[in-house]
Protein backbone atom coordinates (compact mmCIF):
# COMPACT_ATOMS: atom_id res chain seq x y z
CA UNK A 1 0.00 0.00 0.00
CA UNK A 2 2.80 2.37 0.91
CA UNK A 3 4.24 2.08 -2.63
CA UNK A 4 1.00 3.44 -4.05
CA UNK A 5 1.30 6.58 -1.93
CA UNK A 6 5.03 7.18 -2.45
CA UNK A 7 5.97 9.63 -5.29
CA UNK A 8 7.62 7.93 -8.22
CA UNK A 9 11.34 8.37 -8.57
CA UNK A 10 11.63 6.15 -11.63
CA UNK A 11 8.92 7.53 -14.06
CA UNK A 12 8.54 11.09 -15.26
CA UNK A 13 5.33 13.01 -14.58
CA UNK A 14 4.79 13.27 -18.34
CA UNK A 15 5.16 9.51 -18.78
CA UNK A 16 2.77 8.80 -15.93
CA UNK A 17 0.22 11.28 -17.26
CA UNK A 18 0.45 9.83 -20.78
CA UNK A 19 -0.07 6.30 -19.52
CA UNK A 20 -2.93 7.51 -17.30
CA UNK A 21 -4.66 9.33 -20.14
CA UNK A 22 -4.18 6.37 -22.48
CA UNK A 23 -5.59 3.95 -19.93
CA UNK A 24 -8.46 6.35 -19.22
CA UNK A 25 -9.34 6.60 -22.91
CA UNK A 26 -9.09 2.82 -23.31
CA UNK A 27 -11.24 2.23 -20.25
CA UNK A 28 -13.84 4.83 -21.21
CA UNK A 29 -13.89 3.74 -24.82
CA UNK A 30 -14.20 0.12 -23.81
CA UNK A 31 -16.96 0.88 -21.34
CA UNK A 32 -18.91 2.88 -23.89
CA UNK A 33 -18.42 0.26 -26.59
CA UNK A 34 -19.76 -2.47 -24.31
CA UNK A 35 -22.59 -0.19 -23.17
CA UNK A 36 -23.59 0.58 -26.74
CA UNK A 37 -23.31 -3.08 -27.69
CA UNK A 38 -26.06 -3.74 -25.13
CA UNK A 39 -28.15 -1.05 -26.82
CA UNK A 40 -28.79 -3.01 -29.98
CA UNK A 41 -31.64 -5.18 -31.05
CA UNK A 42 -29.19 -8.04 -31.67
CA UNK A 43 -28.20 -7.92 -28.02
CA UNK A 44 -31.83 -7.74 -26.83
CA UNK A 45 -32.95 -10.76 -28.81
CA UNK A 46 -29.85 -12.76 -27.98
CA UNK A 47 -31.97 -13.75 -24.98
CA UNK A 48 -34.66 -16.18 -26.11
CA UNK A 49 -37.05 -14.66 -23.54
CA UNK A 50 -37.17 -11.54 -25.72
CA UNK A 51 -36.81 -13.26 -29.07
CA UNK A 52 -39.71 -15.71 -28.77
CA UNK A 53 -42.15 -13.43 -26.98
CA UNK A 54 -42.06 -9.67 -27.36
CA UNK A 55 -39.84 -9.52 -30.45
CA UNK A 56 -42.12 -11.82 -32.43
CA UNK A 57 -45.12 -9.69 -31.50
CA UNK A 58 -43.32 -6.47 -32.37
CA UNK A 59 -42.52 -7.82 -35.85
CA UNK A 60 -46.26 -7.75 -36.61
CA UNK A 61 -46.61 -4.09 -35.75
CA UNK A 62 -46.19 -0.74 -37.48
CA UNK A 63 -42.98 0.04 -35.61
CA UNK A 64 -41.35 -2.85 -37.46
CA UNK A 65 -42.82 -2.56 -40.95
CA UNK A 66 -44.58 0.46 -42.37
CA UNK A 67 -45.24 2.52 -45.46
CA UNK A 68 -42.33 4.94 -44.98
CA UNK A 69 -39.63 2.43 -44.13
CA UNK A 70 -38.72 3.87 -40.73
CA UNK A 71 -38.10 1.31 -38.02
CA UNK A 72 -37.97 1.74 -34.28
CA UNK A 73 -35.95 -1.07 -32.69
CA UNK A 74 -36.06 -2.28 -29.06
CA UNK A 75 -33.65 0.31 -27.58
CA UNK A 76 -35.33 3.19 -29.42
CA UNK A 77 -38.34 2.73 -27.17
CA UNK A 78 -36.87 1.08 -24.12
CA UNK A 79 -33.52 2.83 -23.54
CA UNK A 80 -33.26 6.61 -23.03
CA UNK A 81 -30.98 8.39 -25.51
CA UNK A 82 -29.39 10.92 -23.14
CA UNK A 83 -26.50 9.76 -20.98
CA UNK A 84 -27.92 10.38 -17.48
CA UNK A 85 -31.23 8.63 -18.04
CA UNK A 86 -29.51 5.91 -20.03
CA UNK A 87 -27.15 5.16 -17.11
CA UNK A 88 -30.03 5.11 -14.62
CA UNK A 89 -31.89 2.67 -16.86
CA UNK A 90 -28.80 0.50 -17.29
CA UNK A 91 -28.34 0.25 -13.53
CA UNK A 92 -32.00 -0.72 -13.19
CA UNK A 93 -31.47 -3.30 -15.92
CA UNK A 94 -29.07 -5.19 -13.69
CA UNK A 95 -32.21 -6.70 -12.12
CA UNK A 96 -33.04 -8.13 -15.51
CA UNK A 97 -29.68 -9.91 -15.53
CA UNK A 98 -30.68 -11.52 -12.24
CA UNK A 99 -34.01 -12.51 -13.79
CA UNK A 100 -32.15 -14.09 -16.69
CA UNK A 101 -29.83 -16.03 -14.34
CA UNK A 102 -32.70 -17.34 -12.23
CA UNK A 103 -34.88 -18.08 -15.28
CA UNK A 104 -37.85 -16.05 -14.04
CA UNK A 105 -39.42 -15.82 -17.53
CA UNK A 106 -37.62 -18.58 -19.39
CA UNK A 107 -40.75 -20.33 -20.70
CA UNK A 108 -43.69 -18.79 -22.59
CA UNK A 109 -45.93 -19.76 -19.67
CA UNK A 110 -43.71 -18.00 -17.14
CA UNK A 111 -43.50 -15.00 -19.46
CA UNK A 112 -47.30 -14.77 -19.75
CA UNK A 113 -47.66 -15.08 -15.98
CA UNK A 114 -45.37 -12.09 -15.50
CA UNK A 115 -46.37 -10.08 -18.56
CA UNK A 116 -48.74 -7.75 -16.72
CA UNK A 117 -46.20 -6.97 -13.98
CA UNK A 118 -43.43 -6.36 -16.51
CA UNK A 119 -45.67 -4.24 -18.73
CA UNK A 120 -46.90 -2.16 -15.80
CA UNK A 121 -43.34 -1.44 -14.76
CA UNK A 122 -42.41 -0.26 -18.27
CA UNK A 123 -45.64 1.76 -18.63
CA UNK A 124 -44.88 3.48 -15.31
CA UNK A 125 -41.35 4.33 -16.49
CA UNK A 126 -42.66 5.72 -19.77
CA UNK A 127 -45.40 7.73 -18.10
CA UNK A 128 -42.99 9.19 -15.51
CA UNK A 129 -40.75 10.30 -18.40
CA UNK A 130 -43.71 11.82 -20.31
CA UNK A 131 -43.19 9.20 -23.03
CA UNK A 132 -39.73 10.63 -23.71
CA UNK A 133 -38.68 7.76 -25.99
CA UNK A 134 -41.87 8.08 -28.10
CA UNK A 135 -41.21 11.80 -28.34
CA UNK A 136 -37.75 11.23 -29.79
CA UNK A 137 -39.70 10.71 -33.02
CA UNK A 138 -43.28 11.87 -32.39
CA UNK A 139 -44.64 15.15 -31.06
CA UNK A 140 -47.97 16.92 -30.88
CA UNK A 141 -46.27 19.97 -32.43
CA UNK A 142 -45.37 18.12 -35.61
CA UNK A 143 -48.68 16.28 -35.75
CA UNK A 144 -51.39 17.53 -38.10
CA UNK A 145 -54.69 16.19 -36.77
CA UNK A 146 -56.46 17.27 -39.95
CA UNK A 147 -54.35 14.76 -41.88
CA UNK A 148 -55.43 11.96 -39.59
CA UNK A 149 -58.46 9.72 -39.78
CA UNK A 150 -61.52 10.84 -37.85
CA UNK A 151 -60.94 8.63 -34.81
CA UNK A 152 -57.23 9.42 -34.42
CA UNK A 153 -57.93 13.11 -34.93
CA UNK A 154 -60.55 13.15 -32.18
CA UNK A 155 -58.41 11.17 -29.75
CA UNK A 156 -55.32 13.35 -30.31
CA UNK A 157 -57.29 16.56 -29.95
CA UNK A 158 -58.61 15.30 -26.62
CA UNK A 159 -55.15 14.14 -25.55
CA UNK A 160 -53.68 17.61 -26.23
CA UNK A 161 -56.55 19.25 -24.36
CA UNK A 162 -56.11 16.97 -21.36
CA UNK A 163 -52.29 17.10 -21.43
CA UNK A 164 -52.03 13.36 -21.79
CA UNK A 165 -48.91 11.46 -22.71
CA UNK A 166 -48.46 8.93 -25.53
CA UNK A 167 -48.36 5.82 -23.32
CA UNK A 168 -51.68 6.75 -21.67
CA UNK A 169 -53.42 5.41 -24.78
CA UNK A 170 -50.82 3.56 -26.82
CA UNK A 171 -50.28 0.55 -24.60
CA UNK A 172 -49.90 -2.61 -26.61
CA UNK A 173 -48.80 -0.68 -29.69
CA UNK A 174 -45.75 -2.89 -30.23
CA UNK A 175 -46.49 -5.95 -28.08
CA UNK A 176 -49.54 -7.95 -27.09
CA UNK A 177 -51.59 -6.40 -24.33
CA UNK A 178 -51.35 -8.40 -21.11
CA UNK A 179 -54.33 -10.31 -19.77
CA UNK A 180 -55.88 -9.02 -16.57
CA UNK A 181 -55.49 -5.30 -17.18
CA UNK A 182 -57.76 -3.12 -15.06
CA UNK A 183 -59.50 0.19 -15.77
CA UNK A 184 -56.68 1.92 -13.81
CA UNK A 185 -54.18 0.62 -16.36
CA UNK A 186 -56.06 2.46 -19.09
CA UNK A 187 -56.69 5.79 -17.42
CA UNK B 1 -128.17 25.28 -31.50
CA UNK B 2 -128.96 22.61 -34.00
CA UNK B 3 -127.41 24.69 -36.81
CA UNK B 4 -124.29 25.21 -34.74
CA UNK B 5 -123.92 21.46 -34.16
CA UNK B 6 -124.40 20.71 -37.84
CA UNK B 7 -121.88 23.39 -38.78
CA UNK B 8 -119.45 21.97 -36.23
CA UNK B 9 -119.87 18.46 -37.58
CA UNK B 10 -119.43 19.63 -41.16
CA UNK B 11 -116.38 21.58 -40.10
CA UNK B 12 -114.89 18.51 -38.42
CA UNK B 13 -115.52 16.34 -41.46
CA UNK B 14 -113.96 18.99 -43.71
CA UNK B 15 -110.96 19.30 -41.41
CA UNK B 16 -110.41 15.52 -41.51
CA UNK B 17 -110.82 15.48 -45.26
CA UNK B 18 -108.30 18.29 -45.58
CA UNK B 19 -105.96 16.55 -43.16
CA UNK B 20 -106.01 13.26 -45.02
CA UNK B 21 -105.58 15.04 -48.33
CA UNK B 22 -102.46 16.75 -46.98
CA UNK B 23 -101.10 13.62 -45.33
CA UNK B 24 -99.11 12.01 -48.09
CA UNK B 25 -95.60 10.77 -48.56
CA UNK B 26 -93.44 12.93 -50.82
CA UNK B 27 -94.54 12.31 -54.40
CA UNK B 28 -90.96 12.51 -55.62
CA UNK B 29 -88.39 11.18 -53.15
CA UNK B 30 -85.55 12.14 -55.45
CA UNK B 31 -86.19 15.75 -54.39
CA UNK B 32 -85.69 14.90 -50.72
CA UNK B 33 -82.12 15.15 -49.42
CA UNK B 34 -80.53 11.80 -48.65
CA UNK B 35 -78.07 11.08 -45.88
CA UNK B 36 -75.56 8.29 -46.51
CA UNK B 37 -75.12 6.11 -43.46
CA UNK B 38 -73.06 2.94 -43.45
CA UNK B 39 -74.44 0.15 -41.34
CA UNK B 40 -71.81 -2.22 -40.05
CA UNK B 41 -71.65 -5.65 -38.51
CA UNK B 42 -71.18 -4.98 -34.78
CA UNK B 43 -69.90 -8.34 -33.49
CA UNK B 44 -70.19 -8.55 -29.72
CA UNK B 45 -69.93 -4.90 -28.72
CA UNK B 46 -72.77 -4.30 -26.25
CA UNK B 47 -73.17 -1.23 -24.02
CA UNK B 48 -70.95 -2.82 -21.39
CA UNK B 49 -68.14 -3.36 -23.91
CA UNK B 50 -68.09 0.19 -25.28
CA UNK B 51 -67.64 1.54 -21.74
CA UNK B 52 -64.75 -0.76 -20.89
CA UNK B 53 -61.44 1.06 -21.24
CA UNK B 54 -59.38 -2.12 -21.40
CA UNK B 55 -61.33 -3.26 -24.46
CA UNK B 56 -62.47 -0.09 -26.18
CA UNK B 57 -60.01 2.76 -26.64
CA UNK B 58 -62.93 5.17 -27.00
CA UNK B 59 -64.33 4.48 -23.52
CA UNK B 60 -62.50 7.55 -22.28
CA UNK B 61 -63.98 9.69 -25.05
CA UNK B 62 -67.41 8.36 -24.21
CA UNK B 63 -66.91 9.39 -20.57
CA UNK B 64 -65.99 12.85 -21.80
CA UNK B 65 -69.29 13.09 -23.64
CA UNK B 66 -68.24 12.35 -27.21
CA UNK B 67 -70.68 10.41 -29.39
CA UNK B 68 -69.81 7.14 -31.14
CA UNK B 69 -70.27 8.86 -34.50
CA UNK B 70 -67.78 11.62 -33.52
CA UNK B 71 -65.01 9.04 -33.86
CA UNK B 72 -66.44 6.24 -36.00
CA UNK B 73 -68.81 7.71 -38.60
CA UNK B 74 -66.18 7.67 -41.35
CA UNK B 75 -64.82 4.22 -40.59
CA UNK B 76 -68.01 2.19 -40.15
CA UNK B 77 -67.17 -0.05 -43.14
CA UNK B 78 -63.67 -0.81 -41.82
CA UNK B 79 -65.04 -1.66 -38.39
CA UNK B 80 -67.56 -4.00 -39.99
CA UNK B 81 -64.75 -5.78 -41.86
CA UNK B 82 -62.81 -6.41 -38.66
CA UNK B 83 -65.80 -7.86 -36.85
CA UNK B 84 -67.43 -9.82 -39.68
CA UNK B 85 -64.12 -11.54 -40.36
CA UNK B 86 -63.70 -12.44 -36.68
CA UNK B 87 -60.51 -10.38 -36.37
CA UNK B 88 -62.14 -8.51 -33.52
CA UNK B 89 -64.89 -9.16 -30.93
CA UNK B 90 -66.73 -11.84 -32.89
CA UNK B 91 -66.29 -15.30 -31.40
CA UNK B 92 -68.38 -17.01 -34.09
CA UNK B 93 -67.81 -15.31 -37.46
CA UNK B 94 -70.11 -16.34 -40.32
CA UNK B 95 -68.17 -17.07 -43.50
CA UNK B 96 -69.24 -14.73 -46.28
CA UNK B 97 -71.22 -12.43 -43.97
CA UNK B 98 -71.45 -8.89 -45.35
CA UNK B 99 -69.28 -6.53 -43.33
CA UNK B 100 -71.29 -3.38 -43.99
CA UNK B 101 -74.29 -2.01 -45.87
CA UNK B 102 -74.36 1.57 -47.20
CA UNK B 103 -77.88 2.97 -46.80
CA UNK B 104 -79.53 6.17 -48.01
CA UNK B 105 -81.89 7.69 -45.45
CA UNK B 106 -84.49 10.29 -46.38
CA UNK B 107 -87.04 11.94 -44.14
CA UNK B 108 -89.97 14.29 -44.59
CA UNK B 109 -93.13 15.27 -42.76
CA UNK B 110 -96.39 16.99 -43.56
CA UNK B 111 -97.48 18.23 -40.16
CA UNK B 112 -99.36 15.02 -39.46
CA UNK B 113 -97.00 12.20 -40.37
CA UNK B 114 -93.29 11.50 -40.50
CA UNK B 115 -92.07 9.65 -43.58
CA UNK B 116 -88.80 7.77 -43.40
CA UNK B 117 -87.37 6.13 -46.47
CA UNK B 118 -84.44 3.71 -46.42
CA UNK B 119 -82.84 2.39 -49.59
CA UNK B 120 -79.92 0.04 -50.02
CA UNK B 121 -78.41 -2.61 -52.21
CA UNK B 122 -78.72 -6.09 -50.84
CA UNK B 123 -75.28 -7.59 -50.17
CA UNK B 124 -74.37 -11.06 -51.41
CA UNK B 125 -75.84 -13.87 -49.32
CA UNK B 126 -73.44 -15.74 -47.07
CA UNK B 127 -75.03 -19.11 -47.74
CA UNK B 128 -75.10 -19.80 -44.02
CA UNK B 129 -78.08 -21.41 -42.28
CA UNK B 130 -81.09 -19.09 -41.99
CA UNK B 131 -81.71 -17.81 -38.51
CA UNK B 132 -85.10 -16.34 -39.41
CA UNK B 133 -86.48 -18.48 -42.22
CA UNK B 134 -89.65 -16.36 -42.52
CA UNK B 135 -87.88 -13.08 -43.22
CA UNK B 136 -84.89 -12.71 -45.52
CA UNK B 137 -84.73 -9.01 -44.60
CA UNK B 138 -85.91 -6.94 -41.65
CA UNK B 139 -85.28 -3.26 -41.07
CA UNK B 140 -85.89 -1.41 -37.82
CA UNK B 141 -85.33 2.07 -36.45
CA UNK B 142 -85.47 3.43 -32.93
CA UNK B 143 -86.14 6.89 -31.56
CA UNK B 144 -85.39 8.36 -28.17
CA UNK B 145 -86.40 11.73 -26.87
CA UNK B 146 -84.34 14.06 -24.73
CA UNK B 147 -81.50 11.74 -23.80
CA UNK B 148 -83.46 10.50 -20.81
CA UNK B 149 -82.04 7.02 -21.25
CA UNK B 150 -78.44 6.87 -20.06
CA UNK B 151 -76.00 7.36 -23.00
CA UNK B 152 -78.87 7.71 -25.51
CA UNK B 153 -77.49 11.08 -26.67
CA UNK B 154 -74.11 9.52 -27.41
CA UNK B 155 -74.51 5.86 -28.21
CA UNK B 156 -77.76 5.50 -30.16
CA UNK B 157 -79.19 1.98 -30.08
CA UNK B 158 -76.29 0.75 -27.95
CA UNK B 159 -78.19 2.02 -24.90
CA UNK B 160 -80.58 -0.91 -25.49
CA UNK B 161 -77.95 -3.51 -26.36
CA UNK B 162 -76.56 -5.53 -23.49
CA UNK B 163 -74.18 -8.42 -23.01
CA UNK B 164 -76.97 -10.53 -21.48
CA UNK B 165 -79.45 -9.97 -24.31
CA UNK B 166 -80.40 -13.01 -26.38
CA UNK B 167 -77.92 -14.30 -29.00
CA UNK B 168 -75.03 -12.68 -27.11
CA UNK B 169 -72.51 -15.35 -26.05
CA UNK B 170 -73.85 -17.15 -22.97
CA UNK B 171 -77.05 -15.08 -22.76
CA UNK B 172 -80.50 -16.54 -22.06
CA UNK B 173 -82.79 -16.90 -25.08
CA UNK B 174 -85.58 -15.21 -23.15
CA UNK B 175 -83.78 -11.95 -22.42
CA UNK B 176 -84.40 -9.22 -25.00
CA UNK B 177 -83.02 -5.73 -25.49
CA UNK B 178 -83.75 -3.36 -22.59
CA UNK B 179 -82.76 0.01 -21.20
CA UNK B 180 -81.43 0.72 -17.74
CA UNK B 181 -83.89 2.51 -15.44
CA UNK B 182 -86.74 2.02 -17.92
CA UNK B 183 -89.96 3.96 -17.39
CA UNK B 184 -92.58 4.58 -20.06
CA UNK B 185 -94.20 7.24 -17.87
CA UNK B 186 -90.94 9.18 -17.51
CA UNK B 187 -90.02 8.77 -21.16
CA UNK B 188 -87.08 6.46 -20.44
CA UNK B 189 -87.52 4.11 -23.37
CA UNK B 190 -86.77 3.73 -27.06
CA UNK B 191 -89.59 3.80 -29.57
CA UNK B 192 -89.13 0.91 -31.99
CA UNK B 193 -90.41 0.30 -35.54
CA UNK B 194 -89.71 -2.65 -37.77
CA UNK B 195 -90.66 -3.93 -41.18
CA UNK B 196 -90.29 -7.62 -42.03
CA UNK B 197 -89.97 -8.65 -45.66
CA UNK B 198 -91.38 -12.18 -45.43
CA UNK B 199 -94.38 -11.30 -43.32
CA UNK B 200 -94.61 -7.98 -45.19
CA UNK B 201 -95.73 -6.31 -42.00
CA UNK B 202 -94.84 -3.28 -39.94
CA UNK B 203 -94.42 -3.37 -36.17
CA UNK B 204 -94.71 -0.51 -33.68
CA UNK B 205 -93.20 -1.43 -30.35
CA UNK B 206 -90.73 -0.07 -27.84
CA UNK B 207 -87.76 -1.01 -25.68
CA UNK B 208 -88.18 -0.33 -21.97
CA UNK B 209 -87.40 -2.95 -19.30
CA UNK B 210 -87.99 -5.43 -22.09
CA UNK B 211 -88.53 -5.19 -25.84
CA UNK B 212 -92.08 -5.42 -27.13
CA UNK B 213 -92.85 -5.44 -30.84
CA UNK B 214 -96.44 -4.21 -30.64
CA UNK B 215 -98.63 -1.84 -28.68
CA UNK B 216 -97.60 1.45 -30.27
CA UNK B 217 -100.23 3.57 -32.00
CA UNK B 218 -98.07 5.84 -34.13
CA UNK B 219 -97.26 3.60 -37.09
CA UNK B 220 -99.53 4.23 -40.07
CA UNK B 221 -97.79 1.95 -42.56
CA UNK B 222 -94.53 0.29 -43.43
CA UNK B 223 -94.02 -0.65 -47.04
CA UNK B 224 -91.03 -2.32 -48.56
CA UNK B 225 -90.19 -3.40 -52.04
CA UNK B 226 -87.35 -5.14 -53.77
CA UNK B 227 -86.31 -4.12 -57.25
CA UNK B 228 -83.55 -6.48 -58.31
CA UNK B 229 -80.98 -6.17 -55.56
CA UNK B 230 -82.29 -2.82 -54.43
CA UNK B 231 -84.50 -2.49 -51.39
CA UNK B 232 -86.66 0.49 -50.53
CA UNK B 233 -88.67 0.67 -47.34
CA UNK B 234 -90.88 3.61 -46.38
CA UNK B 235 -92.25 4.00 -42.87
CA UNK B 236 -95.12 6.37 -42.23
CA UNK B 237 -95.83 7.25 -38.63
CA UNK B 238 -97.95 9.90 -36.98
CA UNK B 239 -95.95 12.70 -35.41
CA UNK B 240 -98.16 12.21 -32.37
CA UNK B 241 -98.15 8.92 -30.54
CA UNK B 242 -99.45 7.05 -27.54
CA UNK B 243 -97.66 5.30 -24.73
CA UNK B 244 -94.46 3.71 -25.93
CA UNK B 245 -94.27 6.11 -28.88
CA UNK B 246 -91.99 9.13 -28.99
CA UNK B 247 -94.20 12.10 -29.85
CA UNK B 248 -92.45 14.22 -32.48
CA UNK B 249 -92.59 18.02 -32.57
CA UNK B 250 -91.41 20.50 -35.15
CA UNK B 251 -88.20 22.28 -34.16
CA UNK B 252 -86.88 19.38 -32.09
CA UNK B 253 -84.26 16.68 -32.61
CA UNK B 254 -84.40 13.07 -31.50
CA UNK B 255 -81.91 10.28 -31.01
CA UNK B 256 -82.13 7.96 -33.96
CA UNK B 257 -80.56 4.68 -34.99
CA UNK B 258 -81.48 1.87 -37.34
CA UNK B 259 -80.52 -1.66 -38.25
CA UNK B 260 -81.00 -4.21 -41.00
CA UNK B 261 -81.27 -7.95 -40.46
CA UNK B 262 -79.89 -9.05 -43.81
CA UNK B 263 -79.38 -12.61 -45.06
CA UNK B 264 -82.20 -14.02 -42.85
CA UNK B 265 -80.35 -12.95 -39.72
CA UNK B 266 -81.73 -12.70 -36.20
CA UNK B 267 -80.74 -11.15 -32.89
CA UNK B 268 -77.32 -9.57 -32.75
CA UNK B 269 -76.29 -10.80 -36.22
CA UNK B 270 -77.57 -7.59 -37.80
CA UNK B 271 -75.98 -4.52 -39.35
CA UNK B 272 -76.36 -1.40 -37.26
CA UNK B 273 -75.94 2.34 -37.50
CA UNK B 274 -74.16 4.48 -34.98
CA UNK B 275 -76.34 6.93 -33.08
CA UNK B 276 -77.53 9.91 -35.15
CA UNK B 277 -80.01 12.78 -34.69
CA UNK B 278 -83.28 13.09 -36.52
CA UNK B 279 -84.63 16.63 -36.63
CA UNK B 280 -88.20 17.62 -37.39
CA UNK B 281 -87.79 20.96 -39.17
CA UNK B 282 -84.54 21.22 -37.22
CA UNK B 283 -80.91 20.97 -38.29
CA UNK B 284 -79.69 17.43 -37.56
CA UNK B 285 -77.87 14.50 -39.19
CA UNK B 286 -81.16 13.71 -40.89
CA UNK B 287 -83.73 16.44 -41.17
CA UNK B 288 -87.38 15.81 -41.88
CA UNK B 289 -88.50 19.04 -43.50
CA UNK B 290 -92.16 19.89 -43.97
CA UNK B 291 -93.35 19.17 -47.48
Amino acid sequence: MARLRRPSTKYSLGGLLSVGILLGVLFWGGFNTVLEATNTETFCISCHEMEVNVYKEYKETIHYNNRTGVRATCPDCHVPKDWTHKMIRKVQASREVWGKLTGSIDTPEKFEAKRLTLARSEWARMKAADSRECRNCHSFESMKPEMQKQRARKQHEMAIEDKMTCIDCHKGIAHHKPQGMTEEDEM
Amino acid sequence: MKKTMIAGAVGTVLAFAAGSALAAAPADWSKVAAKDITLFYPGVSPLEWIQKGTEHGGARALKKGETCADCHHEEAADMGKKMASGQKIEPSPIAGKAAFIPVKVQAAHDGANLYLRFSWKQPAASGAAKMDDKNPVKIAFMLESGGKVELADQAGCWATCHQDSRTMPGAAETKTKYVKGASLAEGKFYDLYQWRSGENKGFDGHVADTRVMEGGTALVSAEGKQDGDNWTVVFTRKLAGGQGDVALEAGKTYNFGFAIHDDSAAGRFHHVSLGYKLGIDAQADITAAKQ
